[in-house]
């Protein structure tokens, strides 16, 4: 009991401190973590709308690609922040009280907090431009934004531990998981992919990751290929094998 | 108390493993300050973070009683980029102490003036040092754990770092990593002598002190 009451209060501390480290300098402080994305996602949106303009469901291409993007964001927020968390904080790992495992937790919530915020401000800015509201259902935005986190936190888990003991996977990493936003059903719908093709693309959890998030927006999109059974256990598969290298790993984490 | 309870830890030096620990039984009294007295390279730093909590054996037990501090020592737990009272205030966060009052205390205790608002990057090692010990000090332990620091600073900021220190030692016990052996004379009433792997408790420093100095003199 007096463990949980020592996590709890070490993990509070460590929100405190990543908001106020990560953008304390500046004035407006924690707000532009919510702000910078935010414009980040609203001017790609207005990009891309500008060479395309009819997106593949609906009328609205920035509600298209904003909708699979924030989707996919969840996951790719997540993992990077979750990625770097005890290197971060390494010298805080110090005090005894501090549990490696805490600076996962904490950097976990923040982020999802951040984005659930980002989410709803680029949802509704974009809501408000349109002719005709979108109706939403919460519900499968919910399940796509925790699945997605969640597989965000399990490869946090397991990066903090790898790119410290193998340098050159971080490198590895880098490069293969930059490409990942292309294949993840952002600009396109898996569904309309030719069948051998089709199957590989949805081999990637991420695309379901989309697909779910869409079908809170477009009541008549039927998300052919949807496999919640597969995103489930992918998802918790990785966050078993994420928090077991993390906990067979601890001496790493703590430098001894 | 603290007990160890057939502990072994060995380290990584140079792609070989050292013995730091080799199936030891050891118990230090409640009410005895112990300095501990080993050979550079001994491991005496690692059985500071062993009895913290921060480092793992490797097997065995380790049994403690009372609250027990982190290690205090030259560098600090500091995170560079947040300054001197953000450190603080999440120290007493982490700890449960009211924040507010610990602030006003290492703000007074340290002396940064108005460093204690600026990065910890800033800072020089002894700036660092006295934020380090002053906030050990404002935070209320059964048991200190020093590793080569009792007075840092100038003449008068190491009078007031004794007084504290000695109001302390009323109430708490101290564990004490030193290579100055006058230092160790004035806080420890017993000792520890660490060598490769075998650790002998000896109720009274003096004799610590000489058979830590006949295995230096042996070598």
């Amino acid at each position: 009991m007096k463990m949980i009451v020592v996590h709890w209060r070490v993990t509070a501390a460590l929100v405190i401190r990543e908001m106020s480290v990560r953008f304390g300098r500046k004035p407006g402080g924690y707000v532009w973590a919510v702000l910078d994305p935010a414009a980040h996602i609203l001017l790609l949106t207005l990009i891309f709308q500008t060479l395309t303009r009819t997106p593949a469901l609906g009328t609205s291409f920035a509600l298209f690609f904003a909708t699979g993007y924030l989707g996919f964001h969840f996951y790719q927020a997540t993992a990077n922040y979750v990625n770097s968390a005890i290197k971060s904080n390494r010298s805080l790992l110090t005090y005894p009280n501090v549990a490696p495992i805490d600076t996962i937790v904490a950097r976990a919530i923040l982020q999802i907090i951040t984005t659930a915020f980002v989410a709803t401000i680029v949802l509704t800015a974009l809501q408000l431009r349109l002719r005709v509201p979108q109706t939403v259902t919460f519900p499968p935005l919910i399940e796509a934004a925790t699945l997605a986190a969640l597989l965000g936190v399990s490869v946090g888990l397991f990066n903090n531990v790898m790119f410290q003991k193998y340098p050159l996977y971080e490198q590895i990493y880098n490069i293969v998981h930059r490409p990942l936003f292309m294949i993840s059903g952002i600009f396109f719908l898996p569904d309309a992919i030719p069948n051998p093709y089709r199957d590989i693309v949805l081999l990637n959890p991420l695309v379901h990751v989309t697909m779910l998030f869409r079908t809170g927006f477009y009541p008549s999109y039927r998300a052919t290929g949807l496999d919640m059974g597969y995103l489930t256990l992918f998802v918790v598969s990785a966050l078993i094998v994420g928090m077991t290298v993390f906990t067979v790993s601890s001496s790493v984490l703590r430098s001894e | 108390m603290i007990q160890l309870r057939n502990a072994t830890k060995s380290v990584n030096v140079n792609g070989g493993r050292v013995p730091i620990l080799a199936g030891v039984d050891l118990t230090l009294p409640t009410g005895r300050s112990v300095g501990l007295l080993g050979r550079n390279g001994a491991g005496k730093s690692t059985l500071l973070r062993i009895i913290a909590g921060t480092n793992r054996l490797d097997s065995g037990r380790i049994v403690r009683s009372g609250t027990i501090s982190w290690p205090l020592g030259f560098k600090g737990g500091f995170q560079s980029s947040m300054s001197g009272a953000q450190n603080v205030r999440f120290v007493a966060r982490i700890y449960g102490a009211t924040t507010a009052e610990l602030v006003d205390y290492v703000e007074d205790f340290a002396e940064l003036g108005a460093f204690y608002h600026e990065p910890v990057s800033t800072y020089s090692s002894g700036m660092r040092a006295r934020l380090a010990f002053g906030l050990s000090m404002g935070i209320n332990f059964d048991c200190y754990l020093i590793d080569e620091v009792t007075a840092v600073g100038d003449r008068n900021f190491k009078k007031k770092c004794n007084a504290a220190f000695a109001a302390k030692l009323g109430r708490a016990d101290i564990i004490m990593v030193s290579h100055s052996i006058g230092t160790l004379r004035e806080y420890c009433h017993s000792g520890v002598v660490m060598e490769q792997g075998i650790l002998t408790y000896f109720d009274d420093i003096e004799e610590a002190i000489r058979v830590h100095e006949a295995n230096m003199d042996a070598r």
